[in-house]
């Protein structure tokens, strides 16, 4: 029995422990955002984060994260309550065929988490593992920046020391 | 009765499969919620439109959602004359019925950059008829003139007092539908042309939108298969033994083109797959390696005893070649390519008896559901289709192999089965662009007019390895088995020996004004199967033609915007991105030390787009620093649209020139997965600025049109940086 935190709920599972976490997040616990898209750690598609960082899921044994705090697209925001890069990505219209935006949106997530005023040089490098088959490239770089602005405007705005905390 | 309503009334009798519970529309702008094909109380004026009394707005959308923004494209042609909000649309994936035919395709399919400019009309008038039965409806019920009535973001407006459209729903039902009512003039457009966030960037952009992988139903299991390595070839004998003993494993079975290891989870089918021990046929393609049909190839390009089938003959074709005061002639090779779509090829079935529904990514339902009749021996109307969001198509999604696979499987196990291709899978079971090396040659006068423009071309077709599919999955609704089988193995002989397949001959001679032209191509073909890649001939044409016109510019001394220009009198589309192009980038202008522009210019798909490319090389590498496009595609949808698939058909395109090869070694694809057969990241990605040429023409493609002219742009570029000519792509700098 596997034992983790999967979008801040406790939950546990009983599968081949060699089973990528991506597959168990998908076909158990049903939650679909995260895609399968080369299964050697190449292209992104199935980025999650572990512990606040960002991970390839599809060839991470799901023993591997007992314990761990998974986060999905599903635990970033929902339509209804978007994360800023969520609307920054809305804004700028960047999903194409969307299938590989799930994980750019986590590795995305992740990097700002760390790095509030990203580099176009640190946001090349942190979205290297994420491949996008359409082209969208210059959307995401663009709409980085926007939701990187937009999350540091929100925290100098409020002056609210919790939010600060949280985002740096 | 008008034929609209006959037709819809056929709709509803072959969708009664919707009374069994199974869905017939997904939506897919508002979290996936499941539709249904009949409203109660509902205003049905045809299938594409729905009006309930709830004043909800249903369009059912014919194309197919791959990322070229279609479903925003066409919801805006819908929303412009119904006078509705775009975003206040309740868009659903359409089911396989024959009012979802592709005008111009005459199936119901999504490819061809097609589909703005074959529905710009048709949908709209859908739409415009719907407007003023609304219209009239309302007119009745409120007892005032109709030309009172204004009909204004869903509401009827009379004298400043509105009514939502549902108010009218049910008496709207019951009145004629008008059959010609008056569009809305270019000049009145307020949809058309807006720029505003494309309609299904919400659902993508949060993990809720469904692609066909994503299908979830019942007691699914999941499959494995395993193919020939050498595609084509068939199964001997198989052991089994060790895979059916792992856990999970369900069923290990023979299918028509493999093995398939059923398991409780893909894990669990995935790791048995790899235990099963197969004995395979040898075919012919087992034979042939890159470098001996790169062999081939010479030898039959030099052997000019075979003539080869006329793509072209004009004028005096090439006889007239020597005549020219310069003749130049190059030649030059473009490899196999995988489509590799980010979502690699699946398909879901649930089988219910003699019933089945299908979940899957399709550019066409049609097909898709034609190879489930053909392939399952499922009655058509017992078939229902559940079209997803495609995780990229650019091409690869017209065939129905995911679909056939995926029904066999299912009926002969009679459970509910997924089958899910990995990376490998898709890349070494594709249906490849086709490899081509071709001999250029033109005369050229002093002044610089090109007076002969000859092509031979050999390599594979695309449209008889597709056609083959296509009659299997197509001919089954009106044909028997046995004729459908012997129909299949035409395409072959068809298009190898007696005409031109046209897309072999794509775009490689149409875009200046030459009087004498002859293409010809020599069909060499190993028997590695073949299909449409984003942009299909043009894809490997453009690079030819545009990189042999920037030669022949260098040879006669004169500025290639200059020659292009004084050789496209008769192409003025074409003629104005140029000069646009060349404006925004500031051609002939100084670039930082160690840039070069390249140009190069390729109409396709009724659109005309001209591309400069900004390169330097750097530790012997190429670097592509800024592409600025020009595209004519007539009168624009939504502008951000446009740009996007202009960009996006750029990156696709310059992967493909700076790495894109795929390689065969006794018959077997080489290349599996994103390390042998690398993918442009964001740290290569050029900055991509691109112009719309201002147009009130009538809508053209731009799904694939941006992809051509990239490859011809850099080699351009590379030739003023380094003197080197590259005729091969990928592009490889000695
Ligand atoms: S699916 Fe995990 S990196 Fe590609
Ligand atoms: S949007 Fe299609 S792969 Fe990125």
């Amino acid at each position: 029995m596997i034992r983790f935190q999967l979008n801040n709920n406790p939950v546990d599972v009983d599968v081949d422990p060699d089973t990528p976490l991506l597959w168990v997040v998908r076909d158990h616990f049903k939650l679909k955002g995260s895609k399968f898209g080369c299964g050697m750690g190449l292209c992104g598609a199935c980025t999650m984060h572990m512990n606040g960082a960002a991970v390839r899921t599809c060839t991470l044994p799901v023993a591997a994260v007992q314990g761990a705090s998974i986060t999905t697209i599903e635990g970033l925001g929902t339509p209804d309550k978007l994360h800023p890069l969520q609307q920054a990505w809305v804004e700028h219209s960047v999903p194409q065929c969307g299938y590989c935006q799930s994980g750019q949106l986590m590795s995305a997530s992740a990097l700002l988490a760390t790095n509030p005023n990203p580099s176009d040089a640190d946001i090349d490098t942190a979205m290297n593992g994420n491949i996008c088959r359409c082209g969208t490239y210059g959307k995401i770089k663009l709409a980085i920046k926007a939701g990187a602005q937009a999350i540091n405007s929100a925290t100098v705005q409020t002056f609210d020391p919790r939010a600060v905390e949280t985002q740096s | 009765m008008n034929k609209v309503s006959l037709t819809r009334r056929k709709f509803l009798l072959s969708t009664g499969i919707a009374a069994t519970g199974l869905i017939v529309g997904c939506s897919v702008t508002r979290a996936n919620e499941i539709g249904y094909s009949t409203v109660a109380g509902a205003f049905e004026p045809n299938s594409f439109i729905q009006i309930t009394s709830d004043s909800e707005v249903i369009f059912y959308l014919p194309n197919n959602e791959m990322g070229q923004g279609i479903l925003d494209g066409l919801t805006t042609l819908i929303a412009e004359e119904l006078r509705v909000e775009p975003g206040a649309i309740d868009v659903r994936h359409a089911q396989r019925h024959e009012d979802y035919t592709n005008p111009e395709m005459g199936m119901q399919a999504t490819g061809g950059s097609n589909a703005v400019r074959g529905q710009f009309l048709p949908l709209r008038q859908a739409a415009a008829n719907a407007a003023a039965a609304v219209r009239n409806a309302a007119a009745q019920q409120l007892n005032v003139a109709a030309d009172k009535i204004v009909l204004v973001n869903g509401m009827v407006d009379v004298d400043g007092k509105r009514y939502p459209y549902g108010q009218f729903a049910s008496l709207a039902a019951t009145l004629p539908v008008p059959e010609n009512a008056t569009l809305r003039s270019a000049e009145q457009f307020d949809q058309i042309g807006r720029e505003r966030p494309r309609l299904d960037a919400l659902a993508k952009s949060t993990g809720t939108a469904l692609f066909g992988i994503d299908a979830e139903v019942d007691d699914l299991l999941r499959a494995v298969v395993v193919r020939s390595p050498v595609i084509g070839a068939s199964l001997i004998s198989f052991d089994a033994t060790e895979a059916r003993k792992q856990s999970g494993v369900v069923a290990v079975l023979e299918i028509r083109n493999g093995v398939a290891v059923v398991a409780e989870s893909y894990w669990q089918a995935r790791k048995a797959a790899a235990l099963v021990d197969i004995q395979w046929s040898k075919t012919e393609l087992s034979s042939w390696s890159s470098d001996t049909l790169y062999e081939k190839f010479v030898e039959t390009l030099n052997d000019t005893s075979q003539k080869g089938l006329e793509c072209c003959n004009e004028g005096e074709g090439g006889s007239l070649l020597e005549n020219s005061a310069i003749v130049a002639v190059a030649d030059y090779y473009a490899p196999y390519l995988a489509h590799a779509t980010m979502e690699p090829m699946n398909c879901t079935v649930q089988i219910d008896g003699d019933r089945c529904a299908i979940y899957v990514g399709t550019q066409s339902v049609q097909v898709s559901a034609g190879a489930a009749v053909y392939y399952g021996d499922f009655d058509a109307d017992k078939v229902a289709m559940h079209p997803a969001f495609l995780g990229g198509g650019f091409g690869r999604r017209v065939i129905g192999d995911d679909v056939a696979e995926a029904v066999v499987i299912a009926k002969q196990t009679g459970r509910n089965i997924q089958v899910v291709w990995s990376r490998e899978d898709d890349m070494t079971a594709d249906f490849y662009r086709p490899a081509a090396l071709v001999r250029m040659q033109a005369g050229v006068s002093e002044q610089g007019v090109i007076e002969t423009w000859a092509v031979r071309r050999v390599g594979p077709n695309t449209m008889n390895y597709v056609l083959d599919e296509w009659v299997d999955a197509l001919a089954p609704d009106f044909l028997n088995k046995r004729f459908v089988n012997w129909l299949s193995k035409f395409p072959h002989s068809l298009f190898n020996r007696f005409v031109a397949d046209p897309s072999s001959g794509d775009g490689i001679y149409t875009d200046y004004d030459t009087a004498n032209k002859a293409v010809y191509h020599v069909t060499q073909d190993p028997g590695l199967r073949t299909g449409f890649w984003r942009s299909v001939g043009n894809s490997s044409n453009a690079f030819f033609k545009e990189s042999f016109i920037d030669e022949l510019a260098h040879r006669v001394g004169m500025d290639e915007v200059q020659f292009r220009l004084a050789n496209m009198q008769k192409n003025p589309r074409l003629k104005k991105a140029t000069e646009l192009a060349a404006a925004k980038a500031n051609w002939g202008q100084p670039l930082p030390a160690g840039h070069f522009h390249g140009l190069a210019t390729h109409s396709s798909f009724g659109s005309a787009v001209a591309q400069i490319a900004e390169v330097s090389i750097e530790n012997n590498t190429i670097v592509v620093h800024r592409v600025t496009a020009a595209i004519d595609c007539g009168m624009v949808v939504n502008p951000g649209i446009v740009r996007d698939q202009v960009e996006g058909g750029i990156i696709y395109g310059l992967t493909a020139a700076l790495y894109g090869e795929v390689t065969l070694r006794d018959g077997v694809v080489q290349e599996t997965n994103f390390h042998t057969y690398p993918m442009l990241r964001m740290a290569q990605a050029p900055t991509v600025d691109v112009h719309i040429v201002d147009s009130q023409e009538h809508p053209e493609g731009v799904g694939e049109p941006g992809l051509p002219p990239i490859a011809p742009a850099v080699a351009n570029a590379i030739f003023k940086a380094t003197g080197q000519r590259l005729r091969t792509l990928p592009l490889k700098l000695s």
